[in-house]
């Protein structure tokens, strides 16, 4: 069998997701057992543009993202987003709340940056609102099982399957105490699961890094933050963390 | 009835923990809840709990358990069995209840080893209720006490512990581990009693309709608005089934390890409130809006398991209401609502479960290793593969039956065998390239080895046809059961025990259509009159038949002694309420139809659940039925 050649690229991003694969540690050998990795910035120094499989970790935020973006897609077969910035745009679109300029007055003060394309930004993408995605490995890192999952499922030819169901199915088989039990406002019950619940099985509310399923009921809403004696400034607040595109589209 | 002082009660429990030879379980406190954990000490142990978080099913069918190993470059496979011994201690009435119905489901017809083994491998000690759950309702359900599904019971009554013998198993245990108990004194055994009957008063929440009645209600129900109104709600997370004592639903998914080399197949628990649960492969779900899941919760509970089981699948412990955040889970307030807003109701179902196979088996779920022995490209998407069992042993199914393709590492799909019976090891499947499974199927090369399970369900009673017309009419890949029966039907020393036979078959396009050569040996035989049709037929492709749906055909058909006529109508979801309408039209009764049904069909042995139209599981009671049979069941068309 042709070991598969994949490459690893990052856009705006703490470039986290990519150092799930160097912690995979001796886990590494039965990687490169599998795939060949052709360019991974953060670990290797040689590059190759040609690969199979590319994946995405980071947000788009400038024209120039967007085109070494495209040159990307049309290098790989498959192109897979990774991590939340690339998946749902993640804690980068929280800045989408403000113009692009506003953004740069405020970091960089009156410097006039016109002209310079490093500074020239637009709000902020998600990967596939400028390519399209074949298969997205979500979370913010994304799970060290789940990269493994994803990548056997395309070294074997299969469709990866990640959860279509949220975050509560997992948290329940683990047993946990519901966090809204404890007073807190947690995102499980509408995001996607496949994290095995880590945040509230160590009694942090799901932040909702894998993204939204589904937006409930208004009236469901409601409901909820009178029982538990919420308010909706925890809910607003929890939402924007990393689906800030949902509210921007409310 | 034996007795302990508390002091010796805790001895015995740690006497327990102290012997390797089995896992000491029981209540524990997490933070204000409570669940059954290992148990460090006797002293951990709280008899007072009012409800754990998760019931004690989670020891008898896991939330992850691996059914297989396999070594993928060997195609070996090996069964994980988990020997370990375990006892339990502290599962109250309502959740030994809900064991016993889990039990009934587990040991019913195909019997589930796994179950089995866990349940053989435990000793359960039961403890009566000293602290009703605010959202419990278990008295109302008669829940709250109980005199059997227990090895022991034990009743906290302050300075002493009571016991209740269940079984040979629990005596044992008390002799060995409890060398200095006693016969219970008269006086304590009132205050159990005592205890018992004190129970019902301390549940703040009661139903207001025996659990015997809620079947006739939910029967009259089916439309009620408040399905709507709560469903709106419903945030679709599934915890309700999740932690119920009464659910039972699995999936199953194929794990394999990074290097690519070992997998497992693991089951999982599943919820029907969660969109997927009814998903197949094609990407069709069936259970499409929120209120059919909402709905079917309920129904299962209250009319599917007790027409199936002569039980209703809830005891009342008030879990799913406490998990559910909306909190528009709880049976009590929905049946309660039912009951107080009779004049809304509205929407009549009957389910009935079609009589099937009633001998007991015990079931594996470990595939028969089979060899491809011949593939043939049938079309773009479909393909042929000749399958030979390696054990040798003859295969023997009726046409209509199903079998489980297992490949490893990927998964298992329910596949139509297209063969017709010979009561050799060989048979055939047509596949169409839909899933990870076929997928894979496709890329096989003739020698390599698949797993086969089955075969399954019940399939078309070739008997029963004899003497009859027979119209067929297939849709797509609907000809790939059909098919079997035909080619049983018309083979030589069939043909005459049947009478005239149609075969109208309806096709996207001339391209997809199956079996192109084999239709035109049918046509050369006695009495048989096949038409063909496609729904489009692109520029450049040589056509000579009809161009439209498969129900363009009936104006064709010459129908002789229409009272004598069987109708068979396989095809995709969206064909059967038309064809059957034109089969009403010519005067075919509802009792001369059979159809064949595809759902999500992932155990094949009726456990878990995907496959249920209503209440009818159609990898048991189908994939072939009669359609007067299912006719009236809101989920079978369309």
């Amino acid at each position: 069998m042709n070991k598969p050649r994949v490459a690893f690229f990052d856009f705006a991003s703490c470039e986290g997701c990519e150092l799930q694969i160097a912690n995979l540690e001796e886990e590494i050998l039965d990687l490169i057992e599998i795939v060949e990795v052709v360019s991974f910035r953060e670990v290797m120094k040689e590059h190759s543009d040609d690969y199979d499989i590319a994946f995405v970790e980071g947000s788009i935020m400038r024209p120039m993202d967007e085109e070494r973006l495209k040159r990307i897609r049309s290098n790989a077969k498959i192109l897979v987003a990774f991590g939340a910035c690339a998946t749902i745009g993640g804690v980068n679109k929280i800045r989408n709340q403000w113009q692009p300029e506003e953004v740069l007055r405020d970091v960089y003060g009156d410097v006039d940056l016109k002209g310079n394309k490093f500074f020239d930004v637009f709000k902020t993408k998600a990967v596939d609102e400028v390519v399209k995605v074949d298969y997205y490995i979500y979370g913010c890192p994304p799970p060290r099982d789940e990269i493994k999952k994803v990548i056997t499922a395309l070294v074997m030819g299969k469709k990866p399957e990640i959860p279509n169901y949220p975050v509560c199915v997992e948290c329940k088989k683990n047993e946990n105490v519901c966090l809204f039990e404890l007073g807190k406002f947690c995102l499980g019950p509408i995001t996607r699961a496949g994290c095995n619940a880590i945040c509230p099985s160590n009694g942090r509310a799901c932040d909702g890094c894998r993204g939204i399923l589904s937006e409930p009921d208004t009236k469901c809403v409601e409901d909820i933050l009178k029982r538990y004696n919420l308010t909706y400034d925890e809910l607003k607040h929890r939402f924007t963390i990393f689906n800030y595109r949902r509210e921007e589209e409310r | 009835m034996k007795s302990l002082s508390k002091q010796d009660f805790l001895k015995f429990v740690n006497n327990l923990i102290a012997d390797d030879f089995f896992e000491v379980h029981g209540v524990k406190a997490k933070g204000k809840r409570f669940v059954f954990a290992p148990l460090d000490s006797a002293d951990e142990l709280r008899l007072d709990y009012d409800v754990t978080i998760l019931p004690p099913k989670k020891y008898f069918l896991p939330q992850y358990e691996t059914l297989l190993k396999y070594d993928l470059s060997k195609s070996t496979v090996a069964v994980e069995r988990e020997e370990k011994k375990r006892v339990i201690i502290g599962v109250h009435p309502y959740d030994l209840i809900a064991l016993q119905q889990m039990d009934k489901v587990y040991f019913d017809t195909y019997v589930d080893n796994f179950y089995r083994q866990r349940r053989e491998n435990t000793i359960i000690i039961g403890s009566d209720i000293l602290t009703v759950s605010e959202r419990s309702f278990a008295a109302s359900m008669n829940a709250h006490t109980v005199s059997s599904g227990y090895d022991l019971m034990v009743t906290d009554i302050g300075d002493t512990i009571v016991i209740d013998i269940g079984t040979e198993k629990g005596r044992d245990l008390l002799e060995k581990h409890a060398p200095m108990v006693r016969d219970a004194q008269e006086k304590e055994i009132k205050k159990v009693e005592k205890l018992r009957e004190s129970l019902p008063a301390k549940y703040k929440r009661s139903l207001k309709i025996e659990k015997e009645s809620w079947k006739k209600l939910l029967e009259k129900s089916y439309e009620h608005p408040i399905w709507k109104e709560l469903s709106e709600k419903c945030l679709q997370c599934s915890s309700c089934t999740m932690v119920c004592p009464t659910c039972y639903c699995f999936d199953v998914r194929d794990e394999v390890s990074l290097s690519t080399k070992e997998g497992t197949r693991i089951r999982t628990w599943d919820g029907c409130l969660l969109p997927d649960f009814t998903r197949i492969a094609s990407g069709e779900i069936f259970r499409k809006e929120k209120i059919d899941r909402f709905r079917h919760r309920f129904y299962r509970k209250g009319v599917y398991i007790p027409e199936r089981y002569n039980f209703v699948a809830c005891v009342g412990c008030g879990r799913c209401s406490i998990a559910c955040l909306p909190d528009i889970a709880d049976p009590l307030s929905v049946m309660n609502g039912l009951v107080e807003r009779k004049t809304e109701a509205g929407g009549e179902i009957v389910v009935e479960i079609p009589e099937t196979k009633k001998e007991i088996e015990e079931v594996s779920y470990v595939p028969r290793s089979a060899t491809i022995k011949r593939i043939e490209k049938l079309t773009e998407f479909e393909k042929l593969f000749e399958i030979e069992l390696d054990d040798g042993k003859p295969f023997y199914y009726e046409p209509g039956q199903f079998v489980e393709v297992s490949i490893l590492g990927v998964g298992e799909a329910p596949i139509s065998i297209s063969s017709p019976p010979t009561g050799g090891s060989s048979f055939e499947l047509v596949v169409r390239r839909v899933g990870n499974v076929t997928n894979k199927l496709h890329e096989l090369k003739v020698n390599d080895k698949i797993g086969i399970r089955g075969p399954f369900g019940r399939g078309f009673d070739a008997k029963a046809l004899e003497g009859r017309n027979l119209i067929f009419v297939a849709g797509g890949i609907g000809m790939v059961p059909m098919r079997s029966l035909i080619s049983f039907i018309l083979n030589d020393s069939n043909r005459d025990r049947y009478g005239m036979i149609t075969i109208l078959y309806g096709s996207k396009t001339p391209q997809e259509v199956l079996f192109r050569n084999e239709i035109e040996e049918w046509k050369k035989k006695k009495e048989v009159t096949v038409k063909l049709t496609v729904d489009k037929c692109p520029d450049g492709v040589c056509w000579n038949g009809c161009i439209g749906l498969v129900t363009s055909l009936f104006p064709q058909v010459r129908w002789r002694d229409v009272e004598n006529t069987v109708a068979i109508v396989i095809g995709p979801p969206i064909m059967y309420k038309f064809v059957i309408k034109c089969l009403h039209t010519m005067g075919v009764k509802d009792e001369n139809i059979y159809v064949s049904l595809e759902r999500r069909m992932k155990c094949g042995i009726g456990k878990c659940g995907h496959c249920q139209i209503n209440g009818v599981y159609v990898c048991k009671e189908g994939p072939v039925f009669n359609y007067s049979e299912i006719k009236d069941l809101p989920e079978a068309f369309e």
